[in-house]
Formats: C-alpha cells, sequence, structure tokens
C-alpha cells in the first residue's frame, strides 16, 4: 500500500504533538501516583499513631465482671481495678480519668463496654483497641501459643489444585492470558473515541477531495489504524513502567502482595489463543468504530454511536460468573460466538480455562472475517461517505455503489 | 485507429457520460476531450453539472454511464498521471500546520520529505506567507489557507491541473497571483482544467472552452469558435444569454 508510512508518520507526529494526548496519557498514571501516595502518607501516618498509642500512657480504669483479666495485667498496663460502674463512669465525663472498660460477666452474651474521653474521630478507636487486647493478653496466657494462633484466626493455609493430573493454580494461571483481556478493555476505553473520530476530520475540515485523489482510501485507513496502535502502545508504557517501577521500589510501603513473577504459569497455547482473540478483536472493533466514524457527518454524531459499541463490548461483562462457571449454556455460547459480544466472554473463558481449542479455533475463524469485513466497510464507508458532508450516509447508499 | 489516436491526443476523455443522483439525471450524455497542453474553461451555471462531472472524473462519483478517462485510463491515485486538484469544497488538516501539512501533502504526491520541505518553503516565500509556515491552519484567513491548498495542488508540478473555481474568495492580488501560476504551468507543459464564473479569466487563459447547460454540452470549441456560433457575442453576453432564463425562472 502505497504511501502508508507517511500516513502513519503523520498521525502519529501529529497526536504527539497535541497536549490533549498528554493530557490523557499522563492522567492516569498521575491519578494511580496521586492513589499511591495517599496510601504511602496514610500508612505512614497510621504507623506512626500506632506507634505513638503504644507509647502513650492514659489513665484507665476497669471492672472485670467476668473475672478474665489478670492483676499482673493491670499492673502491666496501669490500670485500676474499681467495683463501682457509674462512678467511674462519672469520673471519664468529669475528665478526671481517660477510659473505663467494664467487662460483663457473660462475654458471649454480653458487650465489653468501653466510656472514654474523646481525643478525635480516628483517636477515638485505640480504647476499644485496648480493651481488647487487654482481653486476647489475658487469655493467651491461660492457653498454649498454638491455640491462641487457632483463636486468632491467624493460622496460614497452603493449597494445591490439581486438573487433568496436574498441579492447577487457578488465580495465577489467569494471570497471563488475562493480561490480554485487561489490555483489550484498557485500549478501548481510551481510544474508541479516537477511532470513531479519526476519519471524521477529513470530512469537517473538507480535506476529503484532495485525500481521496491522492491516496488510496485503503492505505489512509490502515495508516489511521497502525497509527492508533503505536500511540496506543506508547500509552501502556507510560502507565506500566511508572506503576511497576513504584511497584517495585515501595511495595512495602505501600503494603502490596509480594508477587513472584517468575512463579506465574505460562501456557503458550493459552496465550497464543488470548493473543489472536486480543489481536482480531481490535481490529474488528476499530474497523466497525472508523467505519461509523466515516458514515457520520461531523465528530458529534458519531459519538452518538460509541455507547452503543460500549454496551455491545462490554455489556457480557454481567454474565461474568456465567462465563466462569457454566460455560456451557445457551447464552454463553451466543454471547462467545457473536462477533459484536464474543471478544470478553472469550478472552475471561480463555483466562480461566474453560474455552476449548476447537471453541478457541471456531471463534478466532469468526473474528478474523468479521475483522476483514468491518475494515472492508470502514473503507467502502470512507470512500463513499466521503462527500456526504452534512447527512449520515445511509446503508443502501453504500451497498449499492457499484465497485470501483 | 482513429479512437486510439483521439485518446494518444488528450489527456481528458469523456464520452458519452451520464451521472444520475437519487433517480435525477443530472448530466444526461456528456462527451469531451481535453487535449494535452491546453488550458480548458470548464462553464457552466450553478448546479449544471461541472462539479459532478470533475468528480466523476477523478473516481469520487461512479458514474452512472458512459466513460471517463484520464491518460488513457481511468483515474487511479495510482495512475501515471500526475494530478493537481483544486476542489471547489476546500479545506485542510485546520490543527496543524502550515509546513506540516504542505509537507504532508507532498510526500503523499510522491515527493521526499526534503523536496517536499523545500518546495513548500519556495511557495511560502513566493506568495509571501514565509512567516505563516509554523502557524497553524485555522490561524490563517481565508484567502491565506486557499493559497496553502493552491500551493498543495501544484507542489508535484502536476501534468494535469484541474481548478473548480480557483478564484472564489481571492481579492483582485492574488487572483492575479493566481493567473500567473497558473499560467508558468501551462508554459511547463501542464494541462488545466479551469472551472469558472469570472469570464475575463477564460478569456486571458483558455484556449478551449465548454458551456454545460441541461446535462450537455451547450457550446464546444476554441473561444473564437464559440463566439462565432453566437454571432460574436462577447463571453459575458454569450454566458447571460444561455443561462439567463434560469434566473428568470428561479425568480419565477
Amino acid at each position: 500500500m502505497h504511501n502508508l508510512g507517511t500516513v502513519f508518520r503523520f498521525e502519529v507526529t501529529r497526536t504527539l504533538k497535541k497536549k490533549s494526548f498528554w493530557i490523557m496519557a499522563l492522567a492516569f498514571p498521575l491519578l494511580i501516583g496521586a492513589v499511591f501516595a495517599i496510601v504511602f502518607f496514610s500508612n505512614d501516618a497510621t504507623d506512626k499513631a500506632a506507634e505513638d498509642t503504644k507509647n502513650q500512657h492514659f489513665s484507665m480504669a476497669i471492672t472485670d465482671t467476668a473475672g478474665v483479666i489478670p492483676d499482673a495485667m493491670l499492673h502491666a498496663v496501669k490500670a485500676e481495678r474499681v467495683t463501682d460502674k457509674q462512678a467511674a463512669i462519672d469520673k471519664v465525663m468529669a475528665g478526671k480519668l481517660d477510659a473505663y472498660f467494664y467487662y460483663p460477666s457473660d462475654l458471649k452474651k454480653n458487650k465489653v463496654e468501653v466510656y472514654a474521653k474523646d481525643v478525635g474521630l480516628f483517636d477515638n478507636g485505640r480504647y476499644e483497641g485496648v480493651a481488647k487486647v487487654l482481653l486476647q493478653q489475658s487469655i493467651a496466657g491461660k492457653v498454649d501459643p498454638q491455640t491462641t494462633a487457632i483463636l486468632q484466626d491467624k493460622v496460614g493455609f497452603n493449597a494445591v489444585t490439581y486438573k487433568n493430573g496436574k498441579q492447577f493454580d487457578g488465580f495465577k494461571e489467569l494471570i497471563a492470558p488475562g493480561i490480554f483481556l485487561v489490555l483489550f478493555y484498557f485500549l478501548i476505553a481510551m481510544f474508541g473515541n479516537q477511532m470513531l473520530t479519526s476519519t471524521t476530520e477529513e470530512k469537517e475540515n473538507r480535506v476529503i477531495e484532495m485525500i481521496l485523489t491522492t491516496i488510496e482510501p485503503r492505505a489512509l485507513i490502515v495508516g489511521k489504524i497502525l497509527s492508533l496502535i503505536v500511540l496506543a502502545a506508547i500509552q501502556v508504557v507510560i502507565i506500566l513502567v511508572p506503576t511497576i517501577l513504584a511497584y517495585l521500589l515501595f511495595r512495602e510501603q505501600l503494603q502490596l502482595p509480594d508477587i513472584d513473577l517468575t512463579q506465574i504459569p505460562l501456557d503458550p497455547a493459552r496465550i497464543a489463543v488470548g493473543a489472536s482473540i486480543f489481536i482480531l478483536s481490535f481490529l474488528l472493533f476499530t474497523g466497525l468504530l472508523v467505519a461509523i466514524g466515516a458514515a457520520a457527518p461531523t465528530a458529534k454524531e458519531a459519538g452518538g454511536f460509541f455507547g452503543v459499541i460500549m454496551i455491545l463490548i462490554f455489556g457480557p461483562l454481567y454474565a461474568v460468573t456465567l462465563f466462569i462457571s457454566q460455560p456451557d449454556t445457551l447464552l454463553v455460547k451466543i454471547l462467545s460466538f457473536f462477533p459484536l459480544t464474543a471478544p470478553i466472554p472469550l478472552m475471561l473463558r480463555n483466562a480461566v480455562g474453560n474455552l476449548s481449542f476447537t471453541e478457541a479455533g471456531i471463534a478466532i475463524v469468526i473474528l478474523a472475517i468479521s475483522a476483514v469485513i468491518a475494515l472492508a466497510i470502514a473503507v467502502r464507508m470512507f470512500r463513499y461517505g466521503a462527500l456526504e458532508y452534512s447527512r449520515r450516509l445511509s446503508l443502501k447508499v453504500i451497498f449499492s455503489k457499484k465497485n470501483s | 485507429m482513429a479512437a486510439k489516436q483521439h485518446i494518444a491526443e488528450s489527456i481528458v476523455a469523456i464520452d458519452h457520460f451520464k451521472m444520475d443522483f437519487g433517480g435525477k439525471t443530472v448530466i444526461k450524455d456528456l462527451s469531451f476531450d481535453v487535449k494535452r497542453g491546453e488550458v480548458f474553461g470548464f462553464l457552466g451555471s450553478n448546479g449544471s453539472g461541472k462539479t459532478t462531472t470533475i468528480r466523476a472524473l477523478l473516481g469520487i462519483y461512479q458514474p452512472s454511464g458512459g466513460t471517463l478517462l484520464v491518460g488513457g485510463k481511468p483515474f487511479s491515485v495510482a495512475g501515471k498521471t500526475k494530478l493537481g486538484y483544486l476542489p471547489e469544497e476546500r479545506g485542510l488538516y485546520k490543527k496543524e500546520s502550515v509546513i506540516d501539512v504542505m509537507v504532508y501533502f507532498g510526500q503523499l504526491k510522491g515527493l521526499s520529505r526534503i523536496e517536499a520541505k523545500s518546495r513548500a518553503e519556495k511557495y511560502l516565500q513566493r506568495v509571501k506567507l514565509t512567516d505563516k509556515a509554523t502557524t497553524r491552519l485555522d490561524k490563517l484567513s481565508g484567502g491565506q489557507q486557499q493559497k496553502i491548498q493552491l500551493g498543495i495542488t501544484i507542489m508535484n508540478d502536476p501534468e494535469l491541473l484541474i481548478l473548480d473555481e480557483p478564484t472564489k474568495g481571492f481579492d483582485p492580488v492574488n487572483r492575479r497571483l493566481l493567473m500567473d501560476i497558473i499560467e508558468e504551468h501551462q508554459q511547463a507543459g501542464a494541462t488545466v482544467i479551469f472551472v469558472t464564473h469570472q469570464m475575463e479569466e477564460v478569456e486571458r487563459l483558455c484556449d478551449r472552452i465548454i458551456l454545460l447547460k441541461d446535462g450537455t454540452a451547450h457550446a464546444y470549441g476554441t473561444i473564437d469558435e464559440v463566439k462565432k456560433q453566437f454571432g460574436g457575442l462577447s463571453l459575458d453576453d454569450i454566458f447571460l444569454k444561455v443561462y439567463g432564463d434560469e434566473n428568470e425562472k428561479e425568480e419565477l
């Protein structure tokens, strides 16, 4: 295709020069950065507050009708044992005592009552924490550490599951093929509108006649699509690099889970299926969005169709549990093989491992044919819709034209 | 044999061209040719089908009948004839800079990036817009934008230059500049098809003309031949005589 490279370079360069591209490109990483910063400083502040609370001494009294807290524990925290509940509450109310805990005789039925001086919305929780720790520490002394761990739900579990005679970790298995689903969602959400309006500019600016007599419409459209793919890749890099750096440098401070990337299973067949579905779905929807853009007289009118396309693509997400747990139902089959709803069900099912190779093969063929048809329609729409400046192009007009 | 010779002499050959739009026939039966190296005037009232004929010639519209050839073949952007086309509906990538758009179109027309830039700069110098090279097109006046579009049209030294009402919106100074540019290209061997309502421009530039009316050629030949057909009237008077009744019909 003659001039493809020229169109590609022009489209990429002019988009990269646009402020709006960089605002959009940097908005997401900046937002993530802001969230990370909030989490970081919040965790830091919480740790400090916890440390301060630990070192802080405040006056307290308890009434232990259950008889579970030993004197040694009260000495350790410099707490006073009292019997007159109301007098203690009055002292707290008068500001003469920081906190008073009333432990009922039947801890199973009744609640522990905590009365304390207000120290702020967030710090007030510390009294309840102390009352709880007193109780836990008192019990811990009476039973062995193992029992304590069980009672305090501090026992770890390591589950190993098997599928077809092989060890299979459902969650880890879905990470690699699932990346395509995330990538597809992200690309359509970020670039869908740009795809839709990529050809309306030529119409709105009345540059179309000069274009059609200078370059083949196919070369223009393919050049535009390729430029969108590269711009999307740049966007992905802009998001991934700071995210990975933040993870590697501040994982502990951000309290993120420690994922060993070397332990993520890589199933070449499922990854190949995922990649094929992703690429063909991307091409299908790019063709479809470009075709709609070419048929609409203005970007504003084209935008009206964007919501419909989004519903078709992401609507199946509402049936996510069906795709995972009941892949053989009719609805799942229909959504998986109807090209306009297929991407999400197919990628999701491939990620969780319930898409058979036969189904994958049929779906890939359907998507490939649909993508070729969508791109052909896009070229035709652009070619014949080009001079329809003021009205929407009807399918009758498009398909009644003779081949050029 | 005669037909082949006819095509060889003509850069544009239109034979029994017919065009229907939504059941309405816009061009009934139109045949004419444009010889290499001539300036050909394409005249007619508004809506007479001039632009439709050009669009069909360049493959933008599919004709309902007949053949339209450029360089002996239906027009194709990959064809051998170097085309410069200034359409009636004008516009450019408004948010891009003048130089970027000129270089882009220069490259699309087959020039290298360096050559396209050099030609663009030379043209901007000629039309006194050098200081606007990096300005966004939507910041230019309508006349300045038109000059840029004309520059893009002639960047590749076209063999066939089709100008659809090129002076529309130009002041007299810029009109003179445009006429000079057309003459230069003609002298360099280009063929020019020129759609206009300005009869003085036709007198000054055109070798042959065609007057389109009711979807057919009402008159066709050299300026002298056409004048003779109308008893020696001036082109302005011929135009009024041929198309005057259309205005009367509209007024009624």
